[in-house]
């Protein structure tokens, strides 16, 4: 009896770490091989989830759309709407340096945070969108579990080569060298601004896919899910401590924090029952503390970077 | 340098490999709670409110012929992320036979809909006011002992009108609480023949409503209503409303019925203030809960907390009737307290079990209402308008 319910809470985290490590190869595309200092993944994570919300579900007077269309055909749109949104963002935004291109970006996801919150004709407002479908569903839990599992796993391993042959084609080696030296990218020809909005917009996109992702699995979207905390910071993180400009280093970060993350209420279950309470908030201190360890001990991450040089060196 | 690192990884890790295994003869119930989240203030009464109902069973015999209910807290943070990773563990690791919770209405749906309905878990919402939460496809599995925003805002709404109170503004908190109380509200009260000269929504935890105050006050009404948390933004909205004399009466819902602000404000300051809230009609049901939770050192007027009592309770009393079977618990629910049978009130556990053993229907009346759950897993609200005398609150007229 044990083992299929730890099998099926396994399969649960793994969705979830799918879909965060989703998240987290969008921001890997923009930190860490862009240096753009995105803080707004919530709001193109909420375009995304909603999107795919409203061109899938039932037709219903609360919010708009309810196309009723297939699965995929919203989690394309959300892709689609996701790098619309980012594109007059980019523009206007990427022209400031790190700390003030974190503070824009915040700033946006706030707008469309807000905004999804107070226009109910469009998103159902605060009380959100519900009967969203989730594709390959069937009445048997843990195999629903394991078929969402691995559409997860499946669209996860296809953005992962996706990114891969990116950053290993030109195009990559070129974000790189915009990130390390703008100046002598910018004498070689290259058209900064156009390729640092490419790589903004990309990263949306493939965030925007992981918030659609989230809604199927919840069946439903309230703007509680889209909690900066939750949505943004978390992500950064996952990556941050698996290694930014590392994809694997990415979804390393976010296999080890969402298991402290979700595993780490087992072992403060275990403290006397007068701190049940306030020992859940142990994790948020473990997850604070490690994300300090890393960043005073290791700021590159437990997998960091494949070191540039040396690879060209060996050529 | 590089193996201590993974020397640190690798322990962090351990650590949280460790699962606990409990022994097997009792009955576990998973409590889910917006531990750690916006609502933090609210939950741990909420919760102790639940353990409360849970240890009465056990003192009086237990459940199935002696078993002791259990309990395993969950944070569900009041967001779907850890609402739905928090069940997960509950139901599929801690196999619990059912959930008090979540809290708040945006996990509960994602709850519902990703665990309890697949699961076949019968989920018991003390406070997940949403109108979304009725019609949920959820297999029967969702019930909630609060009403939906839908009806007190409706209630509200008539009182008002009927009191002769046509004109005001509407000042909510926007999230599912605020917008969902506050849409419900404006439908009646206009068709109701009343007119709503302000109608604006705000964020939680700003240091000045002032803006929002003084462009509510334009339309010239002399009654704000206010739905917020007296003990979050709602407060700084009552205190700078009458600070700067933008209004002279004041509405609030049952998030406003809170002791913060009568500490911060001053009971002399509040007599124009009036707050809506689930009234727990006058019962013997209320009145041994509101005495056995305040010996537990819990204060019975904290909100949600009859609630959370009748949803452990009622949760109790299904277990007993479906004989443990997790699978039938959800419909066993809605058989304890439909309006037929013999009534039971609060903490009368011994008699209950003994009318369930003779084989007779029972009818479990709440500390906060009588319950009598309908097809979707809703209760008729009981509501009442309360103003405040000396440092508390009381019941002035019941709503309907």
């Amino acid at each position: 009896m044990e083992i299929p319910g730890i099998l099926i809470y396994a399969m649960s985290m793994a969705i979830f770490m799918g879909i965060y490590a989703i998240l987290a190869l969008g921001l890997n595309i923009q930190w860490g091989f862009t240096g753009l200092f995105n803080a707004g993944i919530a709001g193109f994570f909420a375009v995304g989830a909603y999107t795919s919300a409203l061109v899938t579900s039932a037709l219903s007077a609360n919010h708009l759309g309810g196309l009723d269309l297939p699965v995929p055909v919203g989690w394309a749109a959300a892709m689609l709407v996701a790098g619309l949104v980012a594109w007059p963002i980019g523009k206007i935004c990427l022209r400031f340096r790190s700390d003030y291109l974190a503070i824009a970006t915040i700033g946006v996801a706030e707008i469309i945070r807000l905004v999804i919150k107070s226009e109910g004709w469009l998103t159902g407002g605060a009380r959100g969108v519900t009967k969203i479908p989730r594709p390959l569903a069937s009445d048997n839990y843990a195999l629903s579990e394991l078929s969402y599992l691995a559409l997860v796993v499946i669209v996860l391993f296809c953005i992962y080569l996706l990114v891969e042959k990116q950053l290993k084609a030109p195009w990559g080696r070129m974000m790189r060298g915009i990130r390390d030296n703008e100046l002598a990218a910018n004498a070689m020809g290259k058209n900064i601004e156009r390729r640092r909005l490419e790589a903004f917009i990309f990263g949306a996109a493939i965030m925007g896919l992981g918030g659609a992702m989230l809604a199927h699995y919840y069946r439903s979207i309230t703007p509680e899910a889209i909690d900066p905390m939750i949505a943004t910071f978390l992500v950064w993180i996952m990556l941050i401590l698996g290694g930014s400009g590392n994809n694997r280093g990415a979804i390393l970060g976010v296999v080890v924090v969402w298991t402290i993350w979700s595993m780490s209420e087992f072992v403060t279950d275990q403290l006397p029952e007068e701190y049940a309470i306030k020992a859940k908030y142990m994790r948020v201190f473990i997850i604070g503390l490690m994300l300090q360890l890393v960043l005073r001990f290791r700021p590159e991450g437990i997998l960091p970077e494949a070191d540039q040089k040396s690879a060209q060196r060996r050529k | 340098m590089k193996l201590t690192h993974l020397v640190v990884a690798a322990s962090l890790f351990g650590s949280t490999a460790l699962v606990a295994n409990s022994a097997a003869a009792d009955v576990k119930v998973g409590l889910l709670g917006g531990i750690s989240g916006p609502i933090a203030a609210m939950a741990p009464p909420m919760i102790d409110a639940a353990k409360l109902a849970f240890a009465q069973v056990n003192e009086q015999g237990g459940v199935l012929g002696g078993q002791k209910i259990v309990t395993v807290v969950g944070d569900s943070a009041c967001n779907p992320q850890n609402g739905v990773d928090a069940a997960s563990k509950l139901v599929n690791v801690e196999q619990v036979t059912a959930l008090v919770g979540p809290h708040c209405s945006g996990p509960v749906i994602a709850v519902a809909n990703s665990v309890a309905a697949p699961a076949g878990v019968a989920l018991i919402t003390p406070s997940g006011t949403s109108p979304e939460i009725t019609g949920l496809d959820d297999k029967g599995t969702v019930y909630r002992t609060v009403p939906s925003d839908d009806y007190q805002g409706r209630a509200l709404a008539r009182t008002l009108v009927a009191q002769g109170t046509k004109n005001v503004a509407v000042a909510y908190l926007n999230n599912d609480y605020g917008s969902g109380l506050a849409g419900a509200f404006k439908a009646e009260f206009e068709t109701q023949g009343g007119k709503i000269s302000g109608y604006a929504a705000h964020e939680e935890g700003k240091a000045s409503y002032r803006t929002n105050l003084a462009e509510l006050s334009r339309g010239g009404a002399d009654t704000l209503v206010i739905f917020d948390y007296g003990d979050g933004s709602g407060l700084t909205i009552l205190r700078q409303a009458l600070e700067n004399g933008f209004f002279t009466n004041f509405v609030g819902g049952d998030g406003m019925k809170s002791d913060a602000p009568i500490k911060e404000l001053g009971a002399e300051n509040l007599t124009t203030f009036v707050a809506s809230s689930p009234m727990g009609e006058a019962s013997s049901s209320l009145d041994s809960f509101n005495k056995a939770f305040t010996a537990a050192g819990g204060s019975a007027d904290a909100i949600f907390v009859a609630n959370s009592y009748d949803a452990a309770f009622v949760l109790a009393l299904a277990i007993e009737k479906a004989g443990g079977d997790k699978a039938k618990v959800p419909a066993a629910i809605s058989a304890v307290s439909d309006g037929k049978g013999e009534a039971v009130a609060a903490g009368e556990w011994k008699k209950a079990v003994e009318l369930i053993k003779a084989g007779k229907e029972i009818d479990y009346k709440g500390a906060a209402g009588d319950l009598n759950f309908d097809a979707n897993g809703d209760v008729p609200g009981a509501y009442g308008l309360f103003s405040i005398d000396g440092e508390s609150f009381k019941l002035q007229t019941p709503m309907n």
